[in-house]
C-alpha cells in the first residue's frame, strides 16, 4: 500500500475545483485546493505536493508569474489548464516550465492520463535523469543503445536528424513538446524559428513509421503548439 | 500640410523638368519650337494630375508661359509680351490647366465616392452576417439549454423516485447536450478570431496531414465511435492557414456528415493536390441533401423554411461559420449530392509558399 499522492490545485472557479477535487478524489489522490495563487504559492511551499493543478487565468497573478516562482525552487510537475484558442498563452506557459497542460474544458480520463504521466515522469526523473534505455509503446520499440527503431519487428531507417527528433519526443512521451524546444534540441539554440523544416522531417518520420500519416498511432499534431509522442502507460 | 508640401514638390519637379527638356530639344531641334510649348503643357496636365485643389496648376501654366517667353522665344532672357498671337498662347495653357485640373478633381471625388461606397457595402454586409449569425445562436442555444434545464431539475426534483438507469439516461441526456453546446460556443469563438482580425485572418504555414490528423482525434474525443477514413497526398503540403480555424472546418463537417447521414458507413474525408488550391472533401454515404437546401445551406438561416424535417440542431450555423471562415481565407466551400450520399469540399489557397519547395 503505497502513500496518497497529493495534489495541489490552483483554480478559481467554485464549479470546476469541485469537480476536479471530487474525480481526484475518487481515483485516490489526495487534493489540497487554493482559489487564489498566493496562497496557491504559500501552499505548494508549505505543502510539497507531487504535482501541481493551475489555472492560468487566476485573479491575483499572471499564471506564468506563478509558474516561473514555483521554478525557482522545485521542480515538481506543473499542468496548466487553459482555454483552447489561446495557442500563445500555452507555448508561454510551456516555455516558462510547465510540464504540460490540459484545455478546457476536458473529460476526467484525459485529465488522470495527463496526472498519471507527469507523475510518472518526475518519478523518473528523480531516480536518474535518462535511465533507461529503451522506449516501448503499441508495436513501436526504439532502443537507444543500438539507435534500433521498430514497428512490428520490422527495422525503420531514419536519418541522423529524424532519428534525433524521435527520441527526444519518445524520451518525453506523453508529454507535449513545442517547436521551439524541439528545433533548439535538434538543430541547436541559433537555429531558424521557421518550423517548416521540422514539419518536412516530421512529415518524413510519419511516412516511415505510420501506416496512415493522416490519422497517425504514435506522433500527435498539437495543432499551434507542438507534438506529443504517445505514452507507453505500463512502462 | 503634407499635400501642401506634395504640391510644392510635385509643381516644382514637373516645371524643372520640362524646362531642361525643352533647353535639350531647343538646343538639338531648334527649328521646331511647337515641341517646347508641348512639353509644358504635359508637364502641366501631369502637375495637375498628381496635385490637389486648383492653385499648383494655375501657378504652373503662369510659370509655363513665362518661361516660354523668357527662355525660348527671340528675344532670349527678356519677357516680351508684344510678339503677335502671344495672349492667345498664354490663354491656351491656362484653359488647358483649368480643364485638366477640373476633370482629374471629379475624377478624384468619383474615386473617394467609390471607395466610400465599397467599404459602407462590405460593412453592411459583415453587419448582415453578424445578424443572421446572432439569431441562429440564440434560436439554436435555447435547444440543448431548454433540455439541460428540463432534464436536471427532474433529476433533482425525483431523486429518490428515478430509478438508476434513468438517472443515468437523465445524465447522458445533459452529457450531450453540454457537448453540443461546447460545439457551439467553439465555433463562435472561431467566428470572433476571423472579426478581431478584420476579415482577414492570420495565416502561418501549416502541413494539411496535421490539421486534418488533429481534426480527426478532437472529433473522436467528443465522438468515441465515429467512423471516419482519411487520407492525404503522398507529397507533404504545407500552405498558409489559421490552423484552428480550418480545423473548425473540418469538425463541423465531420461532425455533420456524421450525425445527418443517417447511415453509419464510415465518412471519408480526404484531400486532393490541384495546381493553385488544395481541395478537403468530406463525404458521407447516407441519405443526401435535400436539393432545396442546396443552393442556400451555407446562409445560416437554411432550417427556418423547413423546421419540421429538420429537428436537428445547429446544421445551419455550423455550415455558415465554415464559409465564413473560408471567406476570410480567400478559399471556397461547395456541397453536392454525389450517388450514394452527400459530399462538402472546400478549396484554400495554396498561395506562394509552395513554390520553394
Amino acid at each position: 500500500m503505497n502513500l496518497k499522492q497529493e495534489i495541489l490545485l490552483i483554480e478559481d472557479e467554485r464549479n470546476i475545483c469541485n469537480f476536479i477535487m471530487t474525480t481526484l478524489r475518487t481515483q485516490d489522490y489526495k487534493v489540497t485546493f487554493a482559489g487564489t495563487a498566493a496562497s496557491g504559492l504559500s501552499l505548494a511551499a508549505s505543502g510539497c505536493p507531487d504535482l501541481i493543478l493551475l489555472d492560468l487565468g487566476l485573479p491575483d497573478m499572471d499564471g506564468l508569474d506563478v509558474i516561473r516562482n514555483i521554478r525557482e525552487w522545485s521542480n515538481l510537475p506543473i499542468i496548466v489548464i487553459s482555454a483552447r484558442t489561446q495557442e500563445q498563452e500555452k507555448v508561454d506557459a510551456l516555455d516558462a516550465g510547465a510540464d504540460d497542460y490540459i484545455t478546457k474544458p476536458f473529460g476526467t480520463s484525459e485529465l488522470m492520463a495527463r496526472i498519471r504521466t507527469a507523475l510518472r515522469r518526475s518519478a523518473l526523473n528523480n531516480m536518474s535523469a535518462f535511465a533507461e534505455n529503451r522506449y516501448e509503446a503499441a508495436n513501436l520499440i526504439i532502443d537507444y543503445e543500438k539507435h534500433i527503431v521498430t514497428v512490428d519487428g520490422k527495422i525503420i531507417h531514419f536519418t541522423q536528424i529524424e532519428y534525433k527528433i524521435l527520441t527526444f519526443l519518445a524520451r518525453n512521451a506523453g508529454k507535449v513538446i513545442t517547436y521551439d524546444t524541439l528545433i533548439t534540441h535538434v538543430w541547436g539554440p541559433f537555429a531558424d524559428s521557421n518550423n517548416r523544416i521540422l514539419r518536412v522531417n516530421m512529415a518524413n518520420i510519419r511516412r516511415k513509421m505510420e501506416k496512415n500519416p493522416a490519422d497517425p498511432q504514435y506522433i500527435f499534431t498539437e495543432i499551434g503548439i507542438g507534438y506529443r509522442m504517445i505514452d507507453n502507460e505500463n512502462l | 500640410m503634407s499635400t501642401a508640401i506634395r504640391n510644392c514638390v510635385v509643381t516644382i519637379s514637373g516645371l524643372v523638368a520640362a524646362t531642361l527638356l525643352a533647353f535639350l530639344f531647343f538646343y538639338y531641334v531648334p527649328e521646331n519650337s511647337g515641341n517646347i510649348a508641348l512639353i509644358y503643357i504635359l508637364a502641366l496636365i501631369t502637375v495637375v494630375r498628381f496635385t490637389d485643389g486648383y492653385l499648383p496648376g494655375l501657378i504652373s501654366s503662369v510659370v509655363a508661359v513665362i518661361c516660354v517667353n523668357f527662355l525660348f522665344t527671340y528675344p532670349y532672357f527678356e519677357l516680351n509680351f508684344t510678339l503677335s498671337g502671344y495672349p492667345i498662347t498664354f490663354l491656351e495653357m491656362l484653359g488647358v490647366t483649368l480643364l485638366t485640373s477640373t476633370m482629374t478633381a471629379s475624377i478624384k471625388t468619383q474615386a473617394r465616392t467609390i471607395a466610400e461606397k465599397d467599404k459602407l457595402l462590405a460593412e453592411t454586409e459583415k453587419e448582415k452576417m453578424r445578424a443572421n449569425l446572432l439569431r441562429a445562436v440564440s434560436h439554436d442555444l435555447r435547444t440543448p439549454l431548454t433540455g439541460i434545464i428540463g432534464a436536471s431539475s427532474s433529476y433533482l426534483e425525483n431523486t429518490t423516485l428515478l430509478p438508476e438507469e434513468d438517472k443515468i439516461a437523465i445524465i447522458t441526456h445533459i452529457h450531450e447536450d453540454a457537448n453540443w453546446l461546447l460545439n457551439m460556443v467553439e465555433n463562435l469563438l472561431a467566428v470572433t478570431r476571423i472579426y478581431n482580425q478584420s476579415t482577414t485572418v492570420k495565416k502561418t504555414d501549416e502541413s494539411v496531414e496535421e490539421i486534418v490528423s488533429a481534426a480527426i482525434i478532437r472529433l473522436k474525443k467528443r465522438l468515441p465511435e465515429a467512423a471516419v477514413n482519411v487520407s492525404v497526398p503522398e507529397e507533404l503540403l504545407i500552405i498558409p492557414m489559421d490552423a484552428i480555424l480550418i480545423e473548425q472546418v473540418l469538425i463541423n463537417l465531420l461532425e455533420n456528415a456524421i450525425t445527418h447521414s443517417q447511415s453509419r458507413e464510415p465518412v471519408l474525408c480526404y484531400v486532393d493536390d490541384d495546381a493553385e488550391t488544395v481541395i478537403f472533401h468530406v463525404r458521407d454515404y447516407g441519405v443526401g441533401i435535400d436539393p432545396d437546401r442546396l443552393n442556400n445551406i451555407f446562409d445560416g438561416n437554411s432550417y427556418i423554411g423547413n423546421k419540421e424535417s429538420d429537428s436537428n440542431k445547429g446544421m445551419g450555423i455550423g455550415l455558415s461559420i465554415c464559409k465564413t471562415i473560408l471567406t476570410a481565407h480567400g478559399g471556397t466551400i461547395n456541397a453536392r449530392n454525389h450517388v450514394q450520399g452527400a459530399e462538402f469540399y472546400f478549396t484554400l489557397p495554396k498561395g506562394e509558399t509552395q513554390n520553394e519547395s
